[in-house]
């Protein structure tokens, strides 16, 4: 029991600390129709230094990427970024982890 | 002297229909006005098949493609062509094709991109020699375009214009074409970024070709129109795409005595990187 209980405690800790500080941003993007044209935002992305997670809702015009700490998006710098992609940026938002 | 001024313009046909230029989210024959990101690299194989009378033809390309910009892609195209003729056979590299394509205006909302592009390609005189039937048409063709896409979740739609003026070749002018079509395509299923995607297309193809002319002089025998309806998939998951179609004659109108089309099938594979 006592080892389940520092077994569990030691995943939470290092969960905890895989997430700590990242920042997620949340961007609206328009003109997001298919899967396949949406790649060239994920390799552009991931090109961005501190890029450590990237998700797309094609349903809902969003790009979601997690920055690790201390990593920043701008607002011009999405702008340029998707439109080299083909599509057009709108809003972001950003979030603590 | 005036028949084998002729010849290379029946064994081009086939072939010389068949080739396109596919570029990610565009029908399977007609164009669409789909561009590669800037710096997005794309390559493609293709595989056509084309059947006329007892003319066959069998083609097997290569493409590169480069973003220029989010709105400018140019590429080339190397074909390596078989040919049957019922009497003879060939086999040999095609005509390289050099094509840019810009879109000139995009419309984007939510799930939906409107866009138009203009489209150009180059047809260059670098067949094999010598074979027969003939992979060498002996111009250097060009190809002109103008295509509307609307590309939503669920509904696709495109339509295009070209105009492929050919060149002239000892005294041979091939008549010019003029291509046109009109695309409808459905996702029947809304799938997420990292699924598999399918989306089922189906298209009208239209070719009205001009008569040939040797020394000023019209050949009865050519030109003409034929159009196609043509079912097909694109089917992606992430960076790859396969897309396969088959054109199915639905009417002919080929001037004098000409082998009608049977079929064409082209089948793509394409990753983006």
């Amino acid at each position: 029991m006592k080892k389940q209980i520092i077994i569990s405690l030691l995943g939470l800790f290092l969960m905890q600390s895989a997430f700590a500080g990242e920042t997620k941003y949340e961007m609206r993007v328009d003109g997001l129709a298919c899967p396949f044209c949406a790649y060239g935002i994920e390799k552009k992305l991931k090109a961005i230094e501190g890029t450590s997670k990237i998700d797309v809702d094609l349903n809902k015009g969003l790009v979601i990427v997690n920055m690790d700490e201390g990593k920043n998006l701008t607002e011009a710098q999405m702008k340029k970024m998707f439109n080299d992609s083909g599509f057009t940026y709108r809003s972001m938002k950003k979030t603590a982890q | 002297m005036f028949l084998k001024k002729l010849k290379p313009i029946s064994t081009f046909l086939i072939m010389g229909l068949v080739s396109t230029t596919v570029l990610a989210h565009d029908p399977n024959f007609g164009i669409g006005p789909h561009v590669l990101f800037k710096d997005g690299l794309e390559v493609a194989l293709e595989v056509d098949s084309a059947k006329a009378g007892s003319n066959k033809a069998q083609e097997l390309g290569v493409q590169v493609t480069y973003g220029l910009t989010g709105d400018w892609s140019v590429g080339v195209t190397t074909p390596y062509e078989f040919k049957d003729s019922a009497t003879a056979t060939s086999n040999g590299l095609g005509d390289v094709a050099l094509f840019t394509k810009y879109r000139f205006w995009r419309q984007d909302s939510l799930g939906l991109q409107e866009s138009a592009a203009v489209f150009m390609k180059l047809i260059t005189d670098t067949a094999q020699k010598n074979k027969s039937p003939s992979l060498n048409k002996g111009t250097t063709d060009t190809i002109v375009g103008l295509t509307y896409g609307y590309e939503a979740r669920k509904w696709y739609r495109w339509a295009s214009a070209r105009y492929r003026l050919n060149g002239t070749n000892n005294e041979l002018k091939r008549g010019d074409k003029i291509l046109i079509d009109f695309v409808a395509g459905i996702r029947p299923e809304l799938t997420g970024y990292l699924e598999p995607d399918t989306v089922w297309l189906l298209e009208l193809n239209g070719e009205l070709g001009q008569k040939a002319t040797v020394n000023g002089a019209t050949n009865a025998n050519t030109g003409g129109d034929e159009w196609f309806i043509s079912p097909g998939i694109f089917w992606t998951k992430r960076n790859f795409a396969i897309k396969a179609g088959v054109q199915i004659p639905i009417a002919s109108n080929l001037n004098g005595n000409q082998q009608k089309s049977n079929y064409r099938i082209r089948t793509t594979f394409e990753w983006h990187m």
